[in-house]
């Protein structure tokens, strides 16, 4: 049930300040029912009791006096009654003197920094006393406590700050980090409570800085000399260095002279302040707020420590002195700062140097001496050199000096004899596979397609048919055989030779009716015919010229195409003469290998399929004989030794050929008798000798392969006849002479005419085209009136007896 | 016949040698006379020489039984020549007569003639002393001599016949070299190489400087 509420009990009264306090209490149970709490007081003794004036302040359950109800000197007797419906208990009386319950709040604001000081650290703390509402309270002494301990730590550390309300800690550990209380209390009662915790991490910096590190002391001169040194770190603060030196033998010890000149950490001993031989002991002090420190000493004789500036003005130059290999000269100068010239300072140089583009340095040590004298420097390459310096004993080699780049200029002779190795060995390279490959391709080639057929003679002109002045039979006759012989009738190059100027006076009269210029122009061609032989060799050109006797035919009929062409054709001519001319000096000794190897057995063979026989002697029949055929061995033989000549006289011609374009006809046919004279002299060649001379060969040469070859053979005017086994046709008609070397016989047009003829005109209307590129054919004659020379007697012309005539 | 083939070969020598000592002295022995140039040529060489040989012998001293003992800073203020003023800078070698730096070269050069005469003795007690320092020792004592003899060719042709003979400093320290201390008596040693390393220095740089100014006139 219900009853009175249970007796109430004073927890605490509590003065802040002095002025007021508060009291607070314990509720006893409440019996069941709402209970009123009452506070009663007395001051002293006295016997009037006063109800608490407010019970709002200081929170539930408490009392508190303001400044009007505190009286510092008073004792206050305080209950507290509990009441409800049933009834009312009162609390023990407490007795409470004020001066003994004061105890103020904790201070505020507790703030903390670092701050160096001469050697350490040390901690500033600042607070503010405990907050009051009252104005008056700020008269209040409050007297504080601080404690600290690390922060890891257990045990505190208490320091009685007194009446300030800021305190320095001193002795700090550098690092640590610290954990700092205050608390507070007036001049009575007790202390307050310890403020809120702070913390505060000491920073390491703050201290006196690092111990500087002298790097080195050096003297580029042997004059003065300049230390540095390297700062530790400055304890945050700024630091101030100091060097201080003292000399071997004097107690005194010196600041340095000069800390500007040599730049930062650095300090300049002028010449003054220079001495040698004895020892410096130097030593550099930091200092800052927190303290100073000093380097270890550097010991120093200025004797070894001389280290110069690099050499100065280097020069290279490329000496070049007759019949002696390029060498380098390099000099250089002492740097400007060493006074070499007095004695007081011997430098010693090595240099360096290395190809632009190399790795490795070839180094050289030089001496005193300025300059030096580089052989056997690689030519063509670029260097690069350097040099330094040292004193003579003690003391550090300089920087290297800037590069200096030299080009060694190629060497020409030796660059000349190269090239002449080179084009030696290659020359006669291509000689070696040439003449390999001529052996033995020319061999099978020649026995294939060229089987040596006896070429018929020409034995001089018909004195008939001079007398008879009919020119233009003898053209005919001419015209055909005027041409070097290809490279299988080799021997009949002489005869040829006089058989072209002859055709050139042949030509005379035919072109006097428009074309005279054209003429001149061509004579030079049909000369130089000769000088093609060295083609005879090569296929291409050989087919060529047979493709144009085949086109002959087809020319008869159009001579002015032909005229055309002539005048086309004179300048090429001598393109492809230089040609093959040079083509010669290669293909000579193949010739005439081949030709002396020509195989006499296999002539019959070969021949007859492919070749058709003119015959430009009357009523001569052309056999072809195993006779015949020792014979022209006999005379390839011959004409072996003349060939040699040929290069020479060859080109000759050429030149004076060419000069004389313009020249009469009579002129250059003076020149080819000349000409002609010249190899008879030299040789016992056939002219001199009608029996050795009279082969002519003629090679008809179809599309494909050169395919005929005649021979004629007249023996001192009498005639021999030559059948071509299988086709025993007979040719009396020069027809044309194609190119250079090519002479194309007409059958004898009383004989066989029909048979001979459609063939040519057929194979050659495809090749027409490429004939009026080669525009040889203009040397072609037509001949319409072979039947009369028939009768003639011989229709070779023996050019010996001829060319005078023209004279 | 071996008899003659080596009778032949020194004689070859023999004429060889006569040969190539002729340039030398064409005149013969009684008026041959080298140039001063000459006589200063070969001092400077001796004297290049004797300190090339010191400098070696104190760093390999210095290497094997100085590392760590600090000998460097008790080595101060403890030469015997230190009581001979020189010339400490190029200024001052250049102001002094050179009849006087002559001298002090002279002097110099006496004042080492007797403790290197020690010095040679005693560095073969030195525990394992390598025979690179034995030799040097005796090589420098040699050439000092031989440099003093030079030098006093020199200043009496310089000083017109005159040799001064001035007194040198002497040097006291053999005591020094002989404790029993092995640590003290190494100090000694470091101290008189250490010296003689600067005076050798010190007497090859004059004479580079003499030989400049009166051979060359001060333009080398």
């Amino acid at each position: 049930g219900q009853s009175y509420p249970g007796k109430p009990k004073i927890i605490r009264c509590r003065s802040l300040e002095k002025e007021t306090f508060s009291c607070w209490w314990k509720p006893g149970s409440d019996g069941g029912l709402p209970t009123n709490y009452t506070l009663f007081y007395s001051k002293d003794s006295e016997e009037k009791t006063y109800e608490c004036p407010d019970y709002q302040t200081s929170g539930p359950n408490s009392c508190y006096f303001d400044k009007n109800h505190t009286n510092p000197q008073a004792t206050y007797g305080i209950t507290i009654t509990a009441t409800n419906e049933i009834g009312s208990n009162s609390s023990d009386p407490q007795y409470v003197d004020v001066t003994s319950i004061v105890q103020p709040n904790a201070p505020v604001n507790l703030s903390l920094e670092t701050k160096p000081s001469a050697n350490t650290m040390y901690l500033w703390a600042k607070w503010s006393p405990p907050p009051s509402d009252d104005v008056s309270s700020n008269l209040l002494v409050y007297h504080y406590e601080l404690r600290l301990k690390r922060e890891e730590k257990e045990e505190w550390e208490t320091i009685s700050v007194g009446v300030q309300t800021q305190y320095k800690v001193l002795k700090l550990q550098a690092g640590m980090k610290y954990v700092v209380q205050v608390r507070c209390m007036l001049d009575v009662g007790e202390w307050s409570e310890w403020s809120s915790e702070r913390c505060i991490q000491i920073p390491n910096g703050e201290s006196p800085p690092e111990k500087p590190t002298i790097i080195k002391c050096r003297s580029p001169e042997k004059e003065t000399f300049t230390c540095w040194w390297k700062p530790g770190s400055d304890g945050g603060h700024p630091t101030n260095y100091t060097l201080l030196y003292s000399k071997e033998g004097e107690e005194q010890v010196y600041e340095c002279p000069d800390y500007r000149t040599a730049g930062p950490n650095s300090c300049y001993f002028d010449k003054k302040h220079t001495s040698f031989w004895t020892i410096y002991n130097i030593t550099v002090r930091a200092t800052n707020e927190m303290g100073s420190n000093v380097s270890d000493p550097h010991y120093v004789d200025v004797t070894y420590i001389v280290q110069p500036d690099p050499p100065v003005n280097v020069t290279l130059e490329l000496k070049k002195p007759i019949n002696r290999k390029p060498y380098l000269v390099l000099t250089w100068s002492p740097p400007p700062l060493a006074d070499v010239r007095s004695g007081w300072l011997t430098l010693e140089y090595e240099l360096r140097l290395k190809p632009e583009e190399g790795e490795e340095w070839e180094t050289i040590f030089v001496g005193q001496q300025t300059q030096y004298k580089m052989f056997s420097l690689n030519p063509g390459k670029k260097y690069i050199v350097q040099i330094h310096c040292k004193p003579d004993h003690h003391g550090s080699w300089s920087e290297w000096s800037s590069e200096k780049y030299i080009q060694i200029p190629t060497d020409f002779r030796v660059k000349d004899m190269i090239v002449w190795i080179v084009v030696g060995v290659l020359s006669s390279l291509i000689c070696l596979i040439m003449s390999w490959t001529m052996v033995l391709k020319g061999y099978r080639m020649i026995a294939f397609i060229l089987p040596p057929v006896p070429g018929p003679k020409i034995k001089g002109i018909d004195a008939h048919l001079l007398e008879t002045g009919k020119s233009e039979e003898l053209l005919s006759a001419l015209g055909c055989h005027g041409f070097p012989p290809t490279s299988d009738c080799e021997e009949l190059l002489i005869e040829y030779l006089e058989v072209e100027d002859s055709e050139d006076q042949q030509l005379v009269p035919r072109h006097d009716n428009g074309h005279p210029s054209k003429n001149a122009k061509m004579i030079p061609k049909e000369t130089d015919s000769d000088s093609g032989r060295g083609s005879c060799d090569s296929p291409s050109l050989l087919s060529e010229k047979c493709r144009e006797c085949h086109t002959l035919p087809s020319i008869l009929q159009t001579p002015d195409v032909r005229d055309v062409q002539e005048s086309k054709g004179g300048k090429r001519t001598w393109e492809t003469q230089c040609i093959a001319s040079e083509q010669k000096t290669f293909l000579f000794n193949n010739e005439s290998t081949k030709l002396s190897t020509w195989p006499a057995a296999q002539l019959p063979n070969n021949q007859p399929p492919m070749f058709a026989y003119h015959s430009t002697v009357d009523a001569q029949k052309i056999t072809l004989n195993t006779t015949n055929v020792n014979i022209a061995a006999v005379l390839v033989g011959n004409e072996e030794k003349h060939q040699s000549q040929y290069p020479v006289t060859e080109t000759a011609n050429n030149d004076v050929e060419k000069q004389r374009e313009v020249e009469s006809l009579h002129s250059k046919t003076d020149q080819t008798t000349v000409q002609v004279k010249q190899n008879r002299s030299n040789d016992k060649s056939p002219f001199l000798n009608p029996k050795l001379m009279d082969y002519v060969e003629v090679h008809k040469v179809r599309q494909d392969e050169p395919a005929v070859l005649l021979k004629h053979k007249e023996n001192s005017g009498k005639t021999e006849k030559y059948t071509v086994p299988g086709s025993s046709k007979e040719y009396t008609k020069v027809s044309t002479v194609v190119d250079h070397n090519i002479l194309v016989l007409m059958p004898d047009s009383c004989v066989q005419h029909a048979s001979v003829s459609p063939e040519p005109a057929m194979e050659t209307s495809p090749y027409l085209q490429q004939g009026q590129a080669e525009k040889n054919m203009s040397y072609c004659l037509t001949t319409p009136s072979e039947c009369r020379r028939e009768t003639s007697g011989s229709e070779y012309m023996d050019p010996s007896s001829f060319m005078p005539s023209f004279k | 016949g071996m008899l003659l083939v080596v009778l032949l070969v020194s004689n070859m020598l023999l004429t060889k040698e006569g040969v190539t000592s002729l340039p030398i002295c064409p005149n013969g022995s009684a008026n041959c006379q080298l140039s001063l140039g000459e006589l200063f040529e070969r001092a400077v060489k001796l004297s290049h020489y004797i300190h090339f040989l010191s400098s070696e012998i104190f760093n390999e001293f210095d290497e094997r039984y100085a590392q760590g003992r600090g000998f460097i800073t008790k080595a101060v203020n403890g030469c015997h020549t230190s009581s001979l003023t020189t010339p400490e800078d190029k200024e001052q070698a250049q102001q002094i007569h050179h009849k006087d730096l002559l001298n002090l070269v002279l002097g110099v050069l006496r004042s080492w003639n007797d403790p290197l005469i020690h010095l040679v003795s005693e560095v073969q007690r030195i525990k394992e002393a390598p025979d690179t320092i034995l030799w040097k020792a005796v090589e420098i004592e040699e050439q000092n001599k031989r440099l003093l003899e030079g030098m006093e060719k020199i200043v009496g042709r310089v000083h017109s016949g005159e040799i001064g003979n001035e007194i040198y400093p002497r040097w006291e320290g053999l005591p020094s070299l002989q404790l029993a201390d092995e640590d003290s008596r190494l100090f000694a040693f470091y101290n008189l190489l250490h010296c003689h390393r600067r005076d050798s220095h010190k007497i090859d740089n004059y004479l580079k400087l003499l030989k400049c100014r009166l051979i060359h006139d001060s333009n080398c």
